[in-house]
C-alpha cells in the first residue's frame, strides 16, 4: 500500500519521497474526522508536543486533504499506533522525534520534519515548516532531499548510541503525521535503560570535570576523558616522585619520623596542617626526644596489618608525658579521643 | 563539596588524616631492619615508601568502602603474604560487560579502558562506577600529594 511503501522508502533513504507524491492519499480526508476525534482525548498535549503545533491547526491540516475515504480505517487503525499514551514516552519522544507530514499534492503543509538530534538542526527543521506551507512539487522534492539529509544526520547521529530505532519503524505507519521516536526511545525498555545509564555517566563526567582543573572549557567527552586520565596519570607520578624525595632524605633523620609523628597528631587534630609552622617545629622536637621514641617504636611489634588499636592509643598515652612543653600539648588530649572514632570509621 | 548537593559520595577525609596514616605507616617501616641500614639500595626503599604512601592512602580515605581502596590493600597484601584476607573476586562477566562488548564502542569506552587501567580496582567496575571511582580517587590523590610534598618540604635540608 502507499503508506507502506512510503515508509518503507524512507527508511531507505530520499528517494522514493517523490513517489509519495502519489499518497496524498494519507489525507485522510474521510477518516479526518475519526483522527480529529482521536487526536484530542488521546494525549492532546503530548501530540502537538511532537507536532509543535496547536491542535487545531493540526486538525486543520489533516482536514484540508482531499483524499479518499479508503485510507481512513487503516488510519484509523494505524492512528491507535501512533500515540503512545505514556506521557513520559511522550516527552522523550518529543524530545527525539521525527515528525513527518507529506501533503505535497494538495499544497497542503506535509513535509514537516523535525528532529531534535542536534540544536542546529532543529532550528533548520523549525523553519521549514513555514517553508513547506506553500510547497508545490519541486518544493516536494526539495523537502524530501532536506529529508534525506535529514535521515541521513540522524542515522550518524543514531549510530553513535548503536541503538537502532526499532520502533520508528512502526511509527512510520502513522497518519499523516509521523512520530519517529529516535534512538528506539519510546518503546523499548532497553532504550530507556541506556538513556538512565548514559544520564548517569554525564552526570559524573560532569562531577569529573569540577574536580580536575582546566576541563571545564573542553568540550566532549572524549577529549574531558583524555584529560582526567592525564590528570590521574600526573598525579600517580607525582607521588613517586615524592617518595623519591622521600627516600634520599630519610636515611638523615633517622629517627625523626617518629618524632614527628607523634608530634604531629597533636597539630593534626588542630585540623590547621600548616606545612610551614611544621615544618620548623619538627626538628626542635626531634633534638629532644629522640632516643626515647625510638626505644618506644622499638618496643612495639611491628607488623604490616597496623593495628591500630593496639598501636596508636599508647604511642600517644606516651606522647602526652613528653611533649608538655610544646604547643601541641591541649592537641594531644583531643587527639587520643579522637583517634578511636577514625579507627571504628575504617575498620 | 557537599555532600547534600551532590547524591553522587565522593568525600575524602581532610589532609590530617591523610598525614597520620602515611605517618604511621613510615614509622612501620622503619622499625623494619632492613630499611634503616645504609647498604639498602634506594631503589627498594622508593618501591616500599611508595607503596606505603598508596597503602595508607587507601586506609586514610575509607579503608575498605571504596572500591578501589579495597583493590590496593588486596594488591598489597597480596604481595607480602600468601594468605589473602579478603576472597579472590574474579572478574564477573556481568550482563553490562555482556552488553559492553555487543554494543560496540562507545566514544566514552576507549578512554574508560584506559581509566580502568590506571585505576586500581577498575576492571569489573561499569562506567558510570568507574567515574566515581576516579573522582574519589583523585580527590585522595592529590590530598596524599599535599600531604607527601608537606613533608618532604619538612624534612629537605635548609
Amino acid at each position: 500500500m502507499d503508506l507502506s511503501g512510503r515508509f518503507g522508502a524512507r527508511s531507505g533513504d530520499g528517494v522514493p519521497f517523490r513517489e509519495a507524491t502519489a499518497l496524498e492519499s494519507l489525507h485522510l480526508g474521510g477518516g479526518g474526522e475519526e483522527f480529529r476525534q482521536m487526536v484530542p482525548p488521546e494525549n492532546a498535549g503530548g501530540f502537538t508536543a511532537l507536532l509543535e503545533l496547536p491542535p487545531t491547526q493540526a486538525v486543520e491540516l489533516l482536514h484540508s486533504s482531499s483524499s479518499s475515504a479508503s485510507q481512513a480505517t487503516t488510519l484509523h487503525s494505524l492512528g491507535t499506533l501512533s500515540f503512545p499514551s505514556n506521557p513520559l514516552l511522550m516527552e522523550r519522544a518529543s524530545r527525539f522525534s521525527v515528525i513527518a507530514t507529506e501533503n505535497q499534492q494538495n499544497g497542503n503543509v506535509s513535509g514537516e520534519t523535525t528532529t531534535t538530534s542536534s540544536v542546529p538542526s532543529n532550528e533548520h527543521i523549525k523553519t521549514e515548516p513555514a517553508e513547506t506551507e506553500t510547497c508545490d512539487q519541486a518544493a516536494v522534492e526539495k523537502q524530501s532531499n532536506r529529508c534525506g539529509k535529514r535521515k541521513e544526520l540522524d542515522k550518524k547521529v543514531k549510530s553513535s548510541t548503536k541503538k537502532k530505532s526499532k520502533s520508528s519503524e512502526e511509527n512510520e505507519k502513522l497518519p499523516y503525521v509521523h512520530v519517529r521516536a529516535r534512538r528506539g526511545q519510546a518503546t523499548d525498555s532497553h532504550s530507556l535503560a541506556e538513556r538512565a545509564r548514559r544520564e548517569k555517566i554525564n552526570a559524573r563526567m560532569k562531577l569529573l570535570q569540577e574536580l580536575v582543573p582546566g576541563c571545564d572549557k573542553i568540550q566532549g567527552t572524549a577529549l574531558v576523558l583524555d584529560e582526567i586520565i592525564n590528570h590521574v596519570q600526573s598525579l600517580q607520578r607525582q607521588v613517586e616522585m615524592l617518595s623519591m624525595r622521600l627516600a634520599s632524605v630519610n636515611p638523615r633523620i633517622d629517627f625523626n619520623l617518629d618524632t614527628i609523628l607523634a608530634s604531629e597528631n597533636g597539630s593534626l587534630m588542630d585540623g590547621s596542617f600548616s606545612g610551614a609552622t611544621m615544618q620548623l617545629a619538627w626538628p626542635l622536637q626531634v633534638m629532644e626526644t629522640e632516643q626515647s621514641y625510638h626505644h618506644r617504636q622499638l618496643q612495639q611489634p611491628p607488623s604490616q596489618q597496623w593495628p591500630f588499636d593496639g598501636l596508636n592509643q599508647p604511642v600517644w598515652g606516651r606522647e602526652e608525658n613528653q611533649d608538655h612543653g610544646n604547643d601541641h600539648n591541649n592537641l594531644m588530649v583531643g587527639s587520643a579521643s579522637l583517634h578511636p572514632n577514625q579507627v571504628k570509621m575504617e575498620l | 563539596m557537599a555532600s547534600a548537593y551532590n547524591p553522587i559520595y565522593t568525600d575524602v577525609p581532610e589532609k590530617d588524616v591523610f598525614a597520620l596514616h602515611f605517618l604511621q605507616t613510615l614509622s612501620n617501616l622503619r622499625t623494619q631492619n632492613s630499611f634503616s641500614s645504609p647498604d639498602n639500595k634506594t631503589s627498594d626503599r622508593v618501591k616500599k615508601i611508595k607503596k606505603a604512601a598508596y597503602v595508607s592512602m587507601a586506609r586514610a580515605a575509607g579503608g575498605t568502602n571504596r572500591l578501589w581502596s579495597r583493590s590496593l590493600l588486596h594488591q598489597a597484601a597480596k604481595r607480602n603474604n600468601k594468605n589473602v584476607r579478603f576472597l579472590r573476586r574474579k572478574r564477573r562477566v556481568t550482563w553490562l560487560m555482556r552488553r559492553r562488548s555487543n554494543r560496540g564502542d562507545p566514544i566514552e569506552d576507549v578512554a574508560a579502558e584506559r581509566l580502568r587501567n590506571l585505576v586500581p580496582g577498575g576492571g569489573g567496575m561499569e562506567t558510570s562506577k568507574l567515574m566515581e571511582e576516579t573522582a574519589h580517587y583523585i580527590k585522595c590523590l592529590s590530598m596524599q600529594v599535599k600531604v607527601m610534598q608537606c613533608l618532604v618540604d619538612g624534612l629537605s635540608p635548609k
